[in-house]
């Protein structure tokens, strides 16, 4: 029987990279529990409402979308709408060229790792800065995050301290505030030397056309203070309806995704600079982006689409802890990417419908998920999709369930079954063919088959 | 030839069509965020003060504190909002190098900034900044040090209540503490891109 | 000492809002079933679901099963056509062969009692899995018929039939592990309430008691690293703690987490919620 390649990359990690995802991961998720807990005396309550609130966003996404670009057209900001990762980066460049700008410092935003967006503004002459600390890292390493919120979360202060050696930012110093002071002293003229700063968004508010930015480094913020023209990606799902709605989503976010009251900058941001003010754009963009968010609207799990990106699920998984992010082959790992990344991959959907099978369906994203997505039902469903279509990834490691439906259907044949599976008894394992049962017994001791005991007692028992 | 945003709405009004009915958008009451802690003060400056120490924050209520803080790590050259100057014109002397007018080019050279607060959030310990009331966000943000000067009557109790008094701004954003990441195996650290130092200054004034 | 309630009828948790019809089933929100209708003069009558499992493997915890309900006073009755809830297929994506066991069980469960099921993972299966892939389906009706009136065990004593406490005694050290299928149930706190309520027992706390043992079905075999090394650190966990014996509602995690321990040279011993509340039957409490 085949292994599936998650199961096989988890098997291929070293101890070491493996311990540190799985302690950062279980400290995250502790901190998330206690820092609900404390706070609330049903976080539950919370988190359904969010959910709620979210799911009427996305079935509404038709009438907020041309309202959300209204609002942000009166607040002097330009809106701009790419179908495919092509197109948001074509957006940008067309953006770059028109301000003469060559170079763009850069803050976390997924929604650029899926349009690969550094790759393509090299390709065509121009430089791209990550000043997240953990994403720079990652750009120095030519390597890809494996988290959505925490990108280094393989990495170990050692392997850090070699790549700024290496990259020319000092001796090797692998003690984690002076890693912290090199890039902060590295930064600090590129936010003014760039001619744009691009972000993402966090949540953009229907009613006032306001974007939300959050970071805790302040280097967003610093993209704003330091560059002229901001550009900011947006997933056509980030819609929240009113502003009063952030102050539910912003009391979850921080303490769904790093254990904090508040992330230390929240930035809303709702057009240019003020006329008064100094430093800061003096245009705002929005490129909102589909790039296969209408294939998951379209589907039975659009209920994906609430999610706020805090990677609690992430920080929750036992099958993400032990395999970490790049196991799953995608910009979004984890339950999340399990569910996203296939539907976003709309044709190529085969090329990820593994991604649902690498679950024991435990449930305990759902659980922690703060807009309640019922991500084991979204994965089964995948599931659903991924044997209809007869996906070859889908199909390693599970075993053809057509002889199984046949006997549980019989109760002649299933009852034959049982008494006959004695005889297995006396057969050593690796001997019966069926493949399932070798890969099982490879490293669990069968019990012995008893089939047909208990309903021979329950016949032959003396009835009162 | 159909713009990509046509085509996008198109294709999002297609994926919905087959909804029998769509969900609705549920009513929520500020109790549903409310703390299940009591709150150990009702004074706003204080709940503040404790918030944002926690975050790791300077709350003062002197400037002669400032100076002093700002003194004893021999942090002297620095930008003040001219507005704010009068309050610390009696403390930040020789040595102190302070620029009232803002100088784009000495931004990233500054140890420390001066400026207004338009508010604060006592629940959670956050500075409330707009282009409004701040002279000049990188003042606010490069520098190792920033001050920022709030008044008592400005401090919202909780998040809710800063939303619905957020004043018409194009950019207001909430700084809760100093500038820190646990990007390096979890470790926190203070002083990444913003400054490694937060203070909040109550201004002087009549007790509310 | 026992106390046998009036079967209470359960409260639903709060129906969440149901954004859009049919196409939207809600989270688990998993609960005891409502009101069972009442069986023959003099008792109450279920049917028991023994499980393919305990059908193959476990046959003393689906004779743990009867005996534990006949002592209560409950009718059981075993219809002899039961084969599986359907839940292997359903976790594989196969939900046409699923569909196909899961109406033969409806049909050999129909009538209208209450089903008793020894197992979180095969109750949920019915409750809501096979909700799910009957949704567009004609005849959900009947499959949502079947989940109103299914039964956790543990939930079905607790609160199907009020039992506070559990008599005779029984002397060990145990560690309980919950499904993870009872997630957001109250198996979990029912098990917990009958075990720590036995004479004798002593349950111990374990490390990470609430995440995956690693089994999740097919998921053992496509995934056997990940679901081994789920396992073993369960099992290192649980043996911090020292117990006497491996507890839980599930004889499929039981399962996983037995086979793993024995293979490696240490084995543990395991045993079925419903086992250790017959044999703490056969013993008179200490005075």
């Amino acid at each position: 029987m085949g292994a599936q390649s998650i199961d096989d990359f988890a098997a291929g990690l070293s101890v070491q990279r493996q311990a540190s995802v799985y302690q950062s991961s279980k400290d995250t998720h502790e901190r998330r529990t206690q820092v609900l807990f404390d706070r609330f005396s049903d976080p539950d309550r919370l988190r359904r409402m969010a959910g709620d609130i979210k799911q009427h966003v996305i079935e509404h996404l038709d009438t907020y979308l041309p309202q959300v670009e209204e609002r942000l057209k009166a607040n002097g900001a330009q809106v701009h709408w790419a179908e495919d990762g092509e197109a948001a980066c074509n957006a940008v460049l067309g953006i770059m060229r028109a301000r003469g700008a060559t170079k763009l410092v850069k803050s976390k935003t997924m929604v650029s790792e899926e349009i690969g967006l550094e790759a393509f503004l090299r390709k065509n002459g121009m430089e791209s800065l990550e000043t997240d600390l953990g994403e720079f890292i990652i750009q120095l390493d030519h390597d890809q995050p494996s988290h959505i919120v925490r990108p280094i979360a393989h990495k170990t202060r050692r392997e850090i301290a070699l790549s700024f050696e290496r990259e020319g930012l000092g001796d090797y110093n692998d003690d984690p505030g002076a890693i912290t002071q090199r890039a902060r002293s590295f930064m600090r003229d590129k936010y003014v030397e760039a001619g744009v700063g691009l972000t993402g968004a966090n949540f953009v508010s229907v009613e006032s056309g306001r974007i939300v930015v959050v970071t805790n480094e302040g280097n967003s913020r610093f993209s704003l203070a330091g560059t002229r023209c901001h550009i900011a990606l947006v997933g056509i799902e980030k819609l929240v309806p009113r502003d009063r709605d952030l102050g539910l989503l912003l009391n979850l976010l921080a303490r769904s995704a790093t254990g904090q009251q508040l992330s230390v900058y929240t930035e809303f941001i709702s057009g240019p600079r003020a006329p008064t003010q100094p430093d800061g754009p003096d245009e705002m963009h929005v490129i909102f982006v589909d790039n296969g968010r209408t294939n998951a609207l379209a589907s039975d799990c659009r209920e994906i689409l609430r999610c706020i990106r805090c990677g609690a699920c992430l920080n929750v998984c036992p099958v993400y802890r032990q395999a970490s992010g790049h196991a799953y082959r995608s910009v979004y790992p984890g339950p999340l990417g399990a569910v996203l990344s296939p539907l976003l991959a709309g044709d190529r959907f085969a090329d990820l419908a593994d991604l649902p099978k690498a679950s024991s369906l435990c449930g305990a994203c759902h659980e922690v998920c703060p807009v309640n997505i019922p991500i084991p039902d979204l994965l089964l469903r995948l599931r659903a999709r991924g044997k209809a279509e007869g996906a070859p990834r889908a199909a390693i490691g599970s075993p053809p369930m057509g002889v199984w439906a046949l006997l549980a259907t019989q109760p002649t044949a299933w009852k034959a079954a049982l008494f006959g599976g004695r005889l297995l008894n006396h057969v050593h394992t690796k001997l019966i063919p069926v493949p399932a049962l070798q890969s099982w017994a490879r490293q669990r001791t069968l019990p012995p088959w008893r089939g047909g005991e208990f309903r021979k007692w329950m016949k032959e028992r003396p009835r009162k | 030839m159909i713009s990509a945003r046509e085509q996008i709405l198109a294709r999002v009004r297609a994926a919905l069509a087959s909804l029998p009915q769509r969900a609705p958008l549920p009513d929520w009451d500020r109790d549903l965020v409310q703390s299940r802690q009591a709150t150990p003060s009702t004074d706003l400056w204080e709940l503040f003060s404790q918030r944002f120490s926690a975050v790791n924050g300077r709350p003062l209520t002197d400037a002669a504190d400032v100076a002093r803080l700002l003194s004893a790590a021999g942090w002297h050259f620095g930008y003040c909002d001219p507005a704010l100057w009068p309050l610390f014109s009696d403390v930040l002397l020789e040595p102190f190098r302070v620029e009232t007018e803002y100088e784009r080019s000495h931004a990233l050279k500054y140890e420390f900034g001066i400026t207004w607060a338009t508010g604060a959030i006592a629940e959670t310990g956050s500075l409330i900044l707009t282009d409004g009331m701040t002279s000049s966000r990188l003042a606010a943000l490069a520098p190792w040090v920033h001050v920022a000067v709030v008044e008592r009557s400005s401090i919202h109790a909780t998040i809710p209540e800063a939303l619905e008094a957020h004043p018409r701004d194009p950019n207001i954003i909430w700084v809760t503490g100093p500038s820190k990441t646990a990007d390096v195996e979890g470790i926190m650290i203070e002083g990444v891109h913003g400054p490694g130092v937060q203070v909040a200054l109550l201004a002087p004034g009549p007790r509310a | 000492m026992l106390h046998l309630g009036a079967m209470t009828p359960s409260e639903r948790r709060p129906a969440e809002t149901a954004p859009g019809g049919a196409g939207h089933l809600q989270p688990i929100v998993m609960d005891g079933a409502p009101n069972a209708p009442t069986g023959s003069a003099g008792g109450r009558s279920v049917q028991l679901m023994a499980t393919c499992l305990c059908d193959a493997f476990f046959d003393d915890a689906a004779r743990a099963t009867v005996e534990v309900l006949e002592h209560l006073g409950v009718e059981v009755g075993f219809p002899e056509a039961q084969t599986c809830c359907g839940q292997p297929a359903f976790n594989g994506g196969d939900w046409v062969a699923s569909r196909r066991v899961v109406r033969h069980t409806a049909g050999v469960f129909a009538g209208g009692h209450p089903v008793i099921v020894p197992s979180g993972s095969c109750a949920a299966m019915l409750r809501h899995g096979a909700l799910l892939e009957f949704e567009k389906e004609e005849d959900l009706p009947v499959v949502q018929a079947l989940a109103g009136r299914t039964w956790e065990l543990a939930d079905y004593i607790v609160n199907g039939l009020g039992v506070a406490s559990w008599p005779g005694r029984y002397d060990a050290v145990i560690a309980f592990h919950r499904n993870c299928h009872n997630r957001g149930t109250r198996s979990e706190e029912a098990s917990l309430a009958l075990l720590r309520s036995i004479c004798g027992v002593r349950v111990v706390a374990f490390g990470e008691a609430e995440q995956c043992c690693g089994f999740g079905g097919t998921f053992s075999v496509g995934f056997p690293h990940i679901s081994g090394a789920m396992g073993n650190l369960k099992l290192d966990h649980i043996r911090e703690a020292k117990p006497d014996v491996l507890v839980s509602g599930d004889m499929s995690c039981l399962m996983h987490l037995g086979g793993l321990a024995e293979t490696e040279g240490r084995p543990i011993r395991i045993l079925h919620l419903a086992q250790v509340l017959r044999d703490a039957l056969r013993n008179p409490p200490a005075h």
